[in-house]
């Protein structure tokens, strides 16, 4: 026998081998017959122990049953793995069908209006406005007189209105939340509103009842570029892409000048004049806005001269049309489960 | 309104095409939404002198005809019978197309080849332009072998546009034209100057014109004699339609294409037939009557504008003229009215009547006082030139001229707006609409305001003229530099959101209904008289019964949603909700309550490979709520209430930190079966007042010693219920006692009949100790016999 060291270091070398690539319990067996059945590797050595001089036996033996044990260890963990991956009885009883569909409520789903809402909402929260709400029942004065129009003037046609008893109406507009907000919190004042509005039309892209969201800015040496900047951030964000903007000369009462905005049409970008979306036009009319009118200000307790402002209103069931591709308005107020749970369906 | 390009194109230059002048209109605020061709298809035809007219030789009911149009000649036959020889009618050779896609050619009729045809109105088109039956006569002031589309003027484009209330001056052509000049610098305005001289004199054997009303601050009347009604001429009939406005006579059609040129209106007068040798305007009696000429009976009241003659009324201010004074084929005088009216006198009126005419239409957004009498002019000359009639004479009354008006407008204000304050630049641009300054000034100029422009008050108003004129786009978009404070969405919508994603976890798509609901929706719930839900606001001028009250309660459009989700065909469980207003009647304001309300249904098929597990109850409801509330940190309890819609059995009261919060309740069986809905239908409806403020502010302290668990079972009747039960077993459970929870409900075998066992597992805690098993036991034996004591039974 030579050195013991030497015959150890090249076994376990040999061992390592060996029992990386046993990849089976019954190969794990095979490797322990070979190096610590009756006359494996190390048992043999095991048996020759006997023969060393007296003074070599004792070191001798403890690095061999070193090596056996370590052996023993790497044979158990490694077979333990592998045993691991066998089925038992108990578990072929215990099988169940694992595909059933997971059993309590599936996912429920938000209104596709109110999603929009949502998103809107924190676009513009993060431009500094805060959410400010008024009431759905309005009287005159808030959604007429307070906003420059008054009795009898043309623009009333514009909006056709539900009235109730006692002079009270269903708000045609989110503006008159303009004039509440102003006398609340006075200026500079960022606010935006959400919210129902009421107006005597029904056909496929005009509800009786809608949502609109107004925003209204009111600071010194506010301008048309400001107004500019705060619309084009927000539809660039709620469409998730910068799209052109155009706006137009339009008319509201509350404002001065008062502008239509315009965005690319987000289904053709201007490049299918057959589109369904955008008429061919290739725009889309996105939102009424304006530099607020002096008397509106005044209205709402604010000196016109020092501070001034501008506001806008935009329809977000009609954002929310757009950015779901949806061409009929009505369905939003039917609570059609198929339609509403319907969302990341394929179309 | 329809503007025909042809007619623009009289009054002023265009530098630009069509679809150039379209975008411009368009960006500077007069949305053009559609441009077309008039009769596009049409094509082909010449105009035609007929030569000779003789029966068809085989069949008596036809004609044949020889047409010439000049270098070319042809036979035609034809079944109309009122043509003669010399008339100039459309006609349609070989290859000639109508109106609609028609494609003509020759045709045998009965050995007699028809080269095309002669045309009717229809067949081009414009059947709104025929005076009578049969092919289209054209009149005088056609030859023959013109093409026809280009005699009839029918090679023109019509724009539809879109005008704004403010801007009344643009409701004609005169104003469109002279809003083109301004968008294009090198455009020409032309305008219209009329040959006859507006000259005020007497009128032979008329009284006078009497002015009572503000409203009415002028009044004129042109007289004409030898009146002699017909149809007006071929062009003229042709640009009333493509105008949008049908020819009548050529009286009437000479008021309505000056009202379209000028945008004064007009009304012309039968004089035989008013009542009286006088015009008065004055405001009307309550309960006054006109018959107007469309027929109906009018009842005014004293706010209304009235022209009376004789002291009886001849027409509404501004909206309608009397069908007792109206012009009718035998009107021989006429008187034209040229007058103006208070715009808000007149819209009022207007409204109130349900009469939206061309007159009120333009009234209502101010007409120039100064047109009057040019429009007066313009009228009865077209009438004179049509041989329509001879005018002999004009009065009027009251004063056409405005006060001069300035605006200033500083270059402060300006720059601070549209980021330039060059007043140089604006003068440019104002001058082209207008508006004209005789101020150089570099900081502040005064601006004359002409009398067409009443929408311009204010240095805001001359701004907006500036800016949309110069073009939005030079504006570059910049963010607003300051932010004073963050952006926050409030604790009400901080509810709202916890509220819906809670929700929507646990299962239930979000719906918005109409905040409007029939009548039978609400007393289909039976509320009784007192209950404020019983008496929900109305409408004044719903769109229908359906939807012509305010909703009290969120459960009619909720009941609704499933009813519309069944009968299409939506077969499983239902679970929606719904956040928003229910309104109430207080005094004499409408009060509104934010609610959240929800509906569940175990839907038509509730089959599930989980068996019950899967199907919905009134518990699984309950736990919904609970999980709702529990997102804003608020506990709630249910406690036996009732509902008249509800289920007796089945109906709680919901809690929220022991105020009355709101409902859940299985609806009443009869309301199921009435309403054709599947049972069980569940249903809540919360206030969202007490989920506004977050009570999630604190958490307890961290307990460092176990609990002991004790159970114990009793039994108790039928009826009584599991919460007083615990509460009782809270209330004598002593200090020690921390959690009480039901895990058990058992009847039968070993239950006496009526009764129910209730078995609860009570934790004992001390938080300062660990408890002995001995002391715990003697706790336990105490809440046994005191239990007893009460009358209930241990098991």
């Amino acid at each position: 026998m030579g050195d013991i060291h030497d015959d150890v270091s090249r076994i376990e070398a040999l061992f390592r081998s060996v029992l990386s690539t046993a990849d089976s319990v019954e190969a794990l067996q095979g490797v322990r017959v070979r190096f610590l059945g009756k006359k494996g590797e190390v048992t043999s050595l095991l048996k020759q122990l006997g023969s060393l001089p007296d003074d070599e036996r004792p070191e001798a033996g403890r690095v061999l049953n070193e090596l056996r044990d370590s052996m023993e260890r790497s044979l158990a963990e490694k077979t333990r793995q592998y045993a691991g991956a066998q089925v038992t009885a108990r578990e072929r009883e215990e099988w169940i069908d694992v595909t059933l569909p997971g059993r309590g409520r599936p996912w429920g789903a938000f209104h596709p209006v109110a999603q929009v809402t949502q998103e809107a909402i924190d676009i513009f929260v993060s431009m500094g406005f805060s959410v400010a709400y008024g009431p759905e029942v309005e009287d005159d004065f808030h959604n007429f007189e307070g906003l420059n129009i008054p009795p009898h003037h043309p623009a009333r046609d514009m909006q056709d209105t539900f009235y109730l008893e006692n002079g009270l109406l269903l708000r045609t507009h989110t503006s008159p939340v303009e004039v509440r907000s102003m006398r609340k919190w006075g200026a500079p004042l960022r606010i935006i509103v959400p919210g129902k509005v009421f107006r005597r039309d029904s056909d496929q892209t005009h509800t009786p009842m809608f949502h609109q969201l107004e925003g209204l800015l009111v600071d010194e040496n506010i301008s048309l570029a400001h107004l500019k900047g705060c619309l084009e951030a927000f539809v660039n964000r709620i469409f998730g892409r910068p799209l052109k903007a155009r706006y137009r000369g339009s008319y509201f009462p509350f404002t001065e000048p008062s502008i239509e905005m315009d965005v690319e049409c987000v289904a053709c970008s201007g490049r299918d004049p057959g589109c369904r979306i955008c008429k061919g036009t290739g725009w889309l009319e996105i939102s009424g806005l304006g530099m607020t009118h002096p008397n509106v200000i005044r209205a709402g307790g604010i000196d016109p001269v020092r501070y001034n402002g501008f506001a806008w209103g935009m329809g977000l069931d009609r954002i929310a049309m757009l950015k779901y591709g949806l061409n009929d308005l009505r369905v939003f107020f039917e609570g059609d489960l198929a339609f509403l749970n319907s969302k990341g369906e394929r179309r | 309104m329809f503007a025909s390009l042809n007619w623009l194109k009289e009054l002023v230059d265009i530098p630009v095409d069509t679809p150039m002048l379209a975008q411009r209109l368009t960006d500077t605020g007069v949305e053009v939404e559609g441009l077309e061709v008039p009769v596009a298809l049409f094509r082909g035809a010449v105009t035609a002198r007929v030569v000779s007219i003789a029966i068809h030789p085989g069949r008596p009911d036809l004609f044949v005809l020889t047409v010439d149009a000049g270098k070319r000649k042809g036979v035609c036959v034809t079944a109309a019978r009122n043509l003669e020889g010399g008339d100039v009618v459309p006609w349609g050779p070989p290859g000639c197309v109508l109106a609609d896609g028609t494609e003509i050619s020759c045709r045998d009729f009965q050995g007699v080849t028809s080269e095309g045809m002669v045309l009717s109105a229809e067949e081009i088109g414009l059947p709104g332009i025929a005076d009578e039956y049969g092919i289209l006569r054209m009149g005088e002031g056609f030859t023959p072998g013109e093409d026809a589309r280009a005699a009839l003027g029918l090679d023109d484009t019509v724009l539809e546009l879109s005008i704004t209330p403010d801007r009344g001056d643009l409701l004609s052509m005169v104003g469109l034209a002279r809003e083109v000049s301004a968008l294009f610098p090198e455009a020409r305005y032309k305008g219209i100057t009329p040959a006859i001289q507006p000259r005020a004199s007497r009128l032979d054997g008329f009284e006078g014109i009497t002015l009572t009303d503000s409203g009415c601050p002028f009044y004129a009347l042109g007289a004409l004699e030898g009146v002699n009604i017909k149809p007006s001429p071929m062009r003229a009939r042709v640009r009333l339609l493509l105008s949008g406005m049908r020819p009548i006579s050529n009286v009437v059609d000479a008021t309505n294409l000056v009202m379209l040129l000028v945008g004064q209106p007009l009304h012309a007068f039968d004089d035989a037939r008013l009542p009286g040798r006088d015009i008065t305007v004055r405001l009307a009696r309550e309960g006054e009557m006109i018959l107007t000429l469309d027929g109906k009976t009018r009842v005014l009241d004293g706010e209304d504008l009235l022209i009376t003659s004789g002291g009886k009324p001849v027409a509404v201010a501004g909206v309608m003229g009397g069908e007792e004074s109206e012009i009718s084929g035998d009107t021989t005088r006429v008187l034209l009215e040229s007058a103006h009216f208070d715009s808000i006198k007149v819209s009022r009126a207007s409204r109130k009547l349900g009469i939206p005419s061309e007159a009120a239409y333009r009234f209502s957004r101010f007409v120039d006082p100064c047109k009057a009498e040019t429009a007066l002019a313009v009228a009865m000359e077209m009438m004179a030139s049509w041989g329509a009639g001879v005018p002999s004479g004009w009065i009027a009354a009251g004063e056409a001229a405005q006060k001069e008006r300035k605006v200033a407008l500083t270059s402060k204000v300006l720059g601070k707006i549209i980021g330039t304050g060059d007043l140089d630049m604006a003068t440019a641009i104002l001058e082209r609409l207008g508006i004209s300054t005789g101020d150089h000034d570099p900081s502040v100029r005064h601006y004359s305001i002409p009398s067409f422009r009443p929408d311009i008050s204010i240095e805001e108003d001359l701004i907006e003229e500036v800016a949309r004129i110069r073009g939005y786009d030079k504006v570059a978009a910049e963010l607003p530099p300051v932010m004073h404070a963050t952006g926050d969405i409030t604790d009400r919508m901080r509810a709202e959101r916890a509220v819906r994603s809670t929700a929507m976890a646990r299962g239930y798509s979000e719906v918005v209904t109409y905040c409007f609901v029939s009548p039978q929706s609400i007393a289909a719930l039976r509320f009784p008289g007192p209950d404020p839900r019983s008496s929900p606001v109305a409408l004044s001028n719903p769109l229908s019964v359906d939807m012509s009250v305010l909703r009290t309660t969120l459960v009619p459009g909720l009941v609704q949603a499933v009813l519309k989700n069944i009968s299409s065909g939506w077969r499983r469980a239902i679970r929606i909700f719904e956040t928003g207003m229910v309104f109430f009647r207080r005094g004499r304001e409408v009060e509104e309550v934010f609610k959240l309300g929800g509906c569940v249904c175990t839907g038509v098929d509730s089959r599930s490979p989980w068996g019950d597990q899967g199907t919905e109850d009134f518990h699984s409801v309950a736990a919904d709520i609970e999980a709702i509330f529990a997102s804003r940190g608020v506990a709630v309890d249910l406690v036996p209430g009732s509902e008249p819609f509800g289920h007796a059995g089945k109906t709680a009261r919901v809690l929220a930190d022991g105020r009355d919060v709101g409902y859940l309740s299985a609806l009443k069986p009869e309301i199921e079966s009435e309403m054709e809905l599947p049972a069980p239908v569940f249903l809540f409806e919360l206030d969202m007042g007490p989920l506004v403020h977050d009570g999630k502010a604190t958490f307890g302290e961290v307990r460092k010693y176990p609990p002991v668990f004790r159970d114990i079972s009793l039994v108790v009747k039928e009826g009584v219920y599991s919460s007083d039960v615990l509460a009782l077993i809270r209330e004598l459970g002593g200090p020690l006692l921390e959690e009480v929870r039901l895990f058990d409900i058992y009847k039968g075998k070993g239950i006496p009949e009526g009764h129910r066992s209730l078995a609860y597992t009570l934790a004992y805690r001390d938080p300062e100790r660990t408890l002995r098993d001995d002391e715990v036991d003697q706790v336990q034996g105490r809440l046994r016999d005191q239990l007893a004591q009460r009358g209930i039974r241990l098991r």
